[in-house]
């Protein structure tokens, strides 16, 4: 299972990335899928593994993301 | 042509920036945050490591808090209109550039005011009292230029920073001549709003610029429009940058500006400002030499100056000079007031203007030879 973290701009979210691969946790970054865009686009990475770590780094470094989903889609 | 113009733009680019301009516009010409294919996110990997790089050499807390703009005068204009409104008061230095002057004057029109508090050179106390002289009741925003564009003088920052904090006001200082040369930690000073230009000191292209922020009282947008994100909003995004980077970025600018901030970070800022003091020093010595020579500062000092040197040829105007320096020695200089009236009235250069020649890391001791010997022979 996937989970996608979204951001509100694409700043964010390629800031977050590079927190993430400072502390070894893979993340990819695409286009937020329609069904999480809540009316907006915007950026997310996309993480083969539990969220957890990755936001609790994203909260320490204050970073902003707008939502957290797990897709199971894929 | 030998280039001291140094203070306008710098000449020549690092080989790195002129490679990674063509880089990205041969490489990741996508439109950066707007798409998810791979060009794009090429495109905005490399906006997001001059965010990150930039934030690194002014010290600021986060690459959102970095604002790409066309130039200092944009950065500028978005701290003084999004900040001012009617009934607010702002201060400014008796040096600053139009890029400060002129958009106050024009806010008198709705309603906000300014005072101009006088730099006492060589005196930082005497300097501070004059801004607290001017601050008043609705002051809302002190902004100063960082060292003055024509002749050099560094102003106290840190200690200005410090004063508006006791009095609870803005600060904006205006890094055009000082970025890349002096080192600027912004969260150490204090300063609020820092404007630069990409393609001075920091050796970007041309239409390059920075906007860095560090305060969360944040300026209303001076323009509003797509940002990529947050779309089906018709309001402007709050969030930094997106808040003041509507429409497409400048991708190849802003890519050789990150080659431009690289090429400081590995050569240091303090070994930059030693090596051109050193050299400013050099000139300035040759100059005073010279009995045709007026000069209007003191000898390059790294505490009270940036390597900016203003002189005349005695019984010429500063155009004169240039011009002849241009046709018959094959030497760029600026005359004239440089869009500092301020400064020059401050000086007392307000008839002839000046004629400014500005050291950069490429100027050599030959050039400076070779400049110095073209004024002996000048008129």
């Amino acid at each position: 299972m996937q989970n996608i973290i979204t951001f509100a701009s694409m700043t964010a979210a390629m800031r977050a990335r590079e927190l993430l691969r400072r502390n070894r946790i893979p993340a990819r970054m695409t286009r937020t899928p329609a069904k999480y865009r809540r009316g907006s686009c915007g950026y997310s990475l996309v993480l083969e593994r539990d969220a957890d770590a990755a936001l609790k780094l994203l909260r320490q470094s204050d970073i902003r993301y707008r939502g957290v989903f797990a897709d199971d889609d894929r | 042509m030998i280039y001291f113009d140094n203070g306008a733009t710098t000449f020549p680019k690092p080989l790195s920036v002129r490679r990674a301009v063509a880089y990205a516009m041969q490489n990741a010409g996508a439109n950066p945050g707007r798409s998810g294919h791979s060009l794009s996110l090429r495109a905005s990997q490399l906006i997001y490591d001059c965010r990150e790089n930039a934030a690194r050499l002014l010290g600021v807390p986060s690459p959102e808090n970095i604002i790409f703009t066309l130039n200092c005068t944009t950065a500028l204009n978005t701290v003084i209109h999004g900040v001012l409104k009617k009934g607010d008061h702002a201060v400014i230095s008796s040096l600053e550039h139009n890029a400060v002057l002129r958009p106050l004057e024009a806010m008198k029109q709705q309603g906000v005011s300014y005072s101009i508090a006088k730099v006492v050179c060589g005196d930082d106390e005497a300097t501070l009292e004059s801004f607290r002289r001017a601050i008043r009741g609705n002051t809302k925003l002190v902004i100063c230029t960082g060292a003055s564009n024509v002749f050099g003088v560094r102003l106290p920052v840190e200690r200005l920073a410090a004063l508006c904090r006791i009095y609870n006001i803005l600060f904006c200082v205006d890094a055009a001549q000082m970025a890349g040369c002096v080192p600027i930690d912004m969260l150490d000073s204090g300063i609020d709003f820092l404007c630069c230009a990409g393609h001075k000191g920091l050796y970007g292209p041309m239409g390059t610029g920075i906007l860095a922020v560090n305060t969360d009282v944040l300026p209303q947008s001076l323009i509003q429009g797509g940002t990529g994100s947050m779309s089906a909003s018709p309001l402007q995004p709050e969030e930094l940058p997106d808040r003041f980077e509507s429409g497409t970025p400048n991708l190849p600018g802003i890519a050789g500006l990150n080659a431009g901030i690289k090429f400081v970070l590995s050569r240091g800022e303090d070994a930059i400002f030693r090596e051109e003091t050193r050299k400013a020093r050099l000139l300035y010595d040759g100059l005073k030499r010279n009995k045709n020579i007026t000069l209007y500062t003191e000898r390059p000092d790294p505490a009270a100056q940036v390597p900016v040197i203003s002189f005349n040829v005695r019984g010429h105007d500063s155009e004169e000079t240039a011009a002849a320096l241009n046709d018959k020695f094959g030497i760029a200089v600026r005359s004239g007031l440089h869009c500092a009236p301020l400064a020059h009235r401050h000086f007392g250069t307000e008839d002839t203007g000046t004629v400014r020649a500005v050291i950069s890391v490429f100027t050599t001791p030959a050039q400076i030879t070779y400049f110095l010997a073209s004024l002996d022979k000048i008129f």
